[in-house]
């Protein structure tokens, strides 16, 4: 275990080291120059080659990459093109925020899914159960800025109740968090129905009932239990999405998050930025996909990485 | 000496009426105190002055960075930081009268070496805007509160030039001790706020100027810009109160927000106006009697009620010109409401007599050799409000006429780079651009659009048009200080323009501006500045409307 620990760590750096060399080579060849940006679509030619020698943008390319990828080994990720501001504060800041919004919503996310795909599956053909299934598939059909402008409207504008944009209070996050979870929920409440039905309907839980076990333990404990990792690669995968439709809700509910950073990089071209904000999206995709690795040896200890 | 006089507007000045905005909130008696907070779309690049000439941040600049002087909504150049200023004999030399007693936000004096210096460093390193500078030689301080330009030739364009935003004068000692690079996210001038703190993508935050040259100004504690990129979120925050004013609206939002008694909507023409782009050095696009009919091909009129729900954009009145630029003139013929009226007979006539006409029953436009008419239309999507759209319908009308149009999306920044090529790199045939006149004077388009001299990637002549008399007037207007000669020589420039046709004209867009009814004394201005530094809040409006802040 400790040895597949440290060989994924070893992993994730030299993945995120490949993927920031893959993205230095991309962004040098597809069409669009920072300097030109810049300057302006009417500037003339002195004036851009002014700024490429400001900005020195007008290095040669393996200077600038063996420049940058020393330093990213000594953990200095450099600084914005243009505001010159270190990017590593910048995306850690905006690191932290996207993942208080993705963790947040993925536990209402997991919350509500195990409950009602529980139910769902308890009460399987009852009108509960159509109810739910109905609920998350409209659920799953909705795209999140259409909940998200609609939540805006009901609960910002016309009750009043909650705030709009931004992280300033608690309040804030109620809305860009269930929009968010809603989404990743309904999708999970089917695949936890489905897999609690299929649970339940297996010989040791006839055995279960058969002993007297009460329903409820039947159910959370028996049943989920090995109903869970088909479920957990799910919540897994979940996050990772989570992670990558948060730069939509983010826009909506002007989040200060990472994954808006990266979309108002890509359209300037400020390369340091969008080399960090990958290179940590990585990381983090990595680590879950470890974290999710860990949990499959506790919820079914059959599972071994020795 | 010739003198240009300007004591006029001194009083004026003093008692603040002509910064004071629009003519309903100069009645009332401005109150004091309170935070604005106002919503931009984005925010692109650099606070640094000499490195981004984009429209967004001139809206930040502008509450603590002051010009020489000011152009208001009725495009009058108007004294700020000089207090007046003289033209020499040769008109090779302007002397300013600078303002005395003003002091930087950092502590440092503001005087005549202090404004020398940003426009010698300007050209020096080649800030971003010294190419509108044209001619400038050098900046020198004459006395502590005299500064005059030397000029390599008369420049009638400098003082509206001189009032656009990003030629603010910065602290000299601020750049030295920080350098560019530290001024890309501070900035230190001499405006009615100080700049004190800035988080990337986020905010931009200002406090009251309590030593501001000008006394009794400003009125707000504190001005917050906030960055919101999604429109319907800023419209919902404007209504429900959480911001206090915020530009780049959709065209049906404004229209669903003018219904809001608390909300007060305003548009103004800008000075920008769609183009299509047509390289002339591929055949036909090099025939004027061709680009004339391409120019009649297009129905303006249903671009700008489809597109823009008939409110975002206007018809033309003139070729590049909007009623937002100096010395601008209707161009139109009496009874027809935009230049080039959509006339397909006429575009037929036209193709016809360059050579083009449908021979036969497939309904294509082909030369007299049987050879199809097929063009490349190149298009950003978003890069300005409605391009794609409308690019679709130019693709449309002239499909309806025969020619075959590839329309080709681009995303912008490639966009970008793919519009930047010199005559023999450039690969599109037509491409759809919109061209703004941020200092709201001609010079610029007559200099860098269509000028020989200004073919890409020198200036902005992505056309390769080329046109004696066109270059012959520009060159007379850009020397002429006579305004009225000035006036005549850009409006033969545009009368030429009309016959030449270098590029398809296509609609002006119109700006808008959506804030709280409380909100009394900022301003919307054609080249799209939002100013509200000397803004101030009707507390007892706002209190009525249960907006605290």
């Amino acid at each position: 275990m400790l040895g597949m620990i440290v060989g994924r760590l070893g992993f994730m750096v030299l993945a995120g080291l490949l993927l920031i060399s893959f993205l230095f080579a991309l962004f040098h060849i597809i069409p669009g120059d920072p300097a030109v940006l810049l300057a302006g679509d009417n500037a003339p030619k002195v004036v851009v080659d002014a700024i490429r020698k400001a900005y020195g943008f007008d290095r040669p390319l393996h200077v600038q990459y063996f420049t940058y990828m020393g330093n990213v080994l000594t953990g200095d990720f450099g600084v914005s093109n243009y505001n010159r501001q270190p990017v590593l504060g910048i995306v850690i800041t905006r690191v932290l925020n996207t993942a208080q919004l993705a963790s947040l919503a993925m536990l209402f996310a997991v919350f509500v899914s195990l409950a009602f795909g529980s139910l769902s599956a308890m009460f399987w053909g009852n009108p509960l159960d159509k109810v739910v299934t109905v609920a998350s598939l409209v659920g799953i059909c909705l795209p999140v800025f259409v909940t998200g402008i609609a939540m805006i409207y009901f609960f910002g504008v016309y009750l009043e109740w909650l705030p709009i944009a931004g992280m300033a209070t608690w309040s804030n996050y109620i809305l860009p968090v269930v929009t968010l979870g809603a989404y990743q929920a309904a999708i999970f409440t089917r695949m936890v129905r489905s897999c609690m039905i299929d649970a339940l309907g297996k010989d040791f839980i006839v055995t279960a009932r058969a002993k007297g076990v009460p329903e409820i333990q039947i159910v959370f404990k028996h049943a989920m239990r090995n109903a869970l990792l088909p479920i957990v690669t799910l919540f897994g995968l979940g996050f990772g999405h989570t992670l990558g439709g948060s730069v939509v809700i983010e826009s909506i509910f002007n989040w200060p998050g990472l994954g808006r950073l990266m979309v108002e990089s890509v359209q300037t071209r400020d390369l340091p930025i969008i080399q960090a904000s990958i290179f940590f999206f990585a990381i983090i995709f990595i680590t879950l996909n470890m974290i999710v690795d860990v949990l499959y040896t506790w919820i079914d200890p059959r599972i071994s990485y020795d | 000496m010739t003198s240009k006089r300007t004591s006029l507007l001194i009083p004026a000045v003093l008692s603040g009426v002509f910064l004071s905005g629009m003519a309903f909130a100069q009645q009332a008696t401005p109150q004091y105190g309170g935070q604005l907070v106002y919503a931009q779309s984005g925010e692109k690049f650099t606070l640094f002055m000499g490195r981004n000439t984009d429209q967004s941040a001139q809206d930040v600049w502008l509450n603590a960075c002051e010009t020489l002087v000011d152009m208001n909504e009725k495009n009058e150049i108007t004294p700020l930081l000089a207090r007046s200023w003289t033209v020499s004999a040769d008109r090779k030399k302007v002397t300013f009268k600078l303002q005395e007693g003003v002091k930087f936000h950092d502590g440092t004096p503001f005087n005549a070496e202090a404004a020398a210096f940003v426009f010698n460093e300007a050209k020096e390193k080649k800030f971003l805007y010294i190419s509108l500078l044209e001619g400038f030689e050098k900046a020198t301080a004459d006395s502590e509160y005299e500064m005059s330009f030397h000029l390599e030739a008369p420049f009638a364009a400098l003082l509206p030039t001189l009032g656009y935003r990003p030629l603010c004068i910065f602290s000299p000692t601020a750049y030295k001790t920080k350098g560019e690079a530290g001024l890309a996210t501070q900035i230190v001038g001499t405006g009615p706020f100080v700049h004190t703190k800035y988080v990337k993508g986020e905010y931009t935050l200002f406090e009251r100027n309590k030593e501001y040259w000008q006394k009794g100004k400003p009125y707000l504690d504190s001005i917050k810009i906030i960055i919101v990129p999604d429109a319907s979120t800023r419209t919902a925050m404007l209504e429900r109160g959480e911001i206090d004013r915020t530009v780049q609206l959709g065209d049906l939002e404004l229209a669903r927000l003018e219904r809001n008694k608390s909300i007060n909507v305003r548009t103004v023409p800008s000075t920008r106006q769609f183009y299509v782009v047509l390289n002339h050095r591929i055949a036909p696009m090099n025939d004027p009697k061709f680009r004339i009919a391409l120019n009649h091909a297009i129905d303006k009129a249903g671009i700008v009620e489809s597109v823009f729900a008939g409110r975002g954009a206007a018809l033309m009145k003139a070729p590049t010109m909007t009623d937002g630029v100096v010395a601008f003139t209707d161009m139109r013929q009496p009874g027809e409401d935009t230049i080039f009226p959509y006339n397909v007979a006429k575009a037929k006539a036209l193709l016809k007599e360059a050579g083009y006409e449908v021979r036969d029953s497939d309904g294509f436009l082909k030369d007299s050799k049987g050879q199809r008419l097929r063009l490349k239309l190149w298009t950003p999507r978003g890069a300005t409000k409605g391009d794609y759209q409308v690019a679709q319908l130019v693709q449309t009308f002239l499909t309806q006429l025969g020619i075959g149009v590839d329309l080709t999306v681009m995303e912008s920044a490639a966009f970008s780079s793919a519009m930047n090529q010199g005559p023999e790199d450039a690969k599109y045939d037509m491409a759809l651009l919109s061209w703004g006149i941020p200092t709201a004077d001609p010079d610029q388009p007559m200099m860098y659009f269509t000028h020989t001299r200004a073919w890409k990637p020198v200036g902005a002549n992505r056309m390769f048009f080329s046109d004696a008399e066109i270059d012959r007037i520009a060159d007379l207007a850009h020397v002429e200080i006579d305004e009225a000669k000035r006036k005549e020589y850009v409006r033969q420039w545009m009368a030429r323009l009309l016959v030449t046709a270098p590029v398809i004209y296509l609609p002006t867009l119109n700006l808008g501006l959506a804030g709280r009814t409380y909100l009394k004394g900022d301003q919307i201005l054609a080249v799209d500045n939002y100013p509200a530094h000397f803004a101030w809040f009707d507390k007892a409006e706002m209190e009525r409307q249960g907006v605290r802040r």
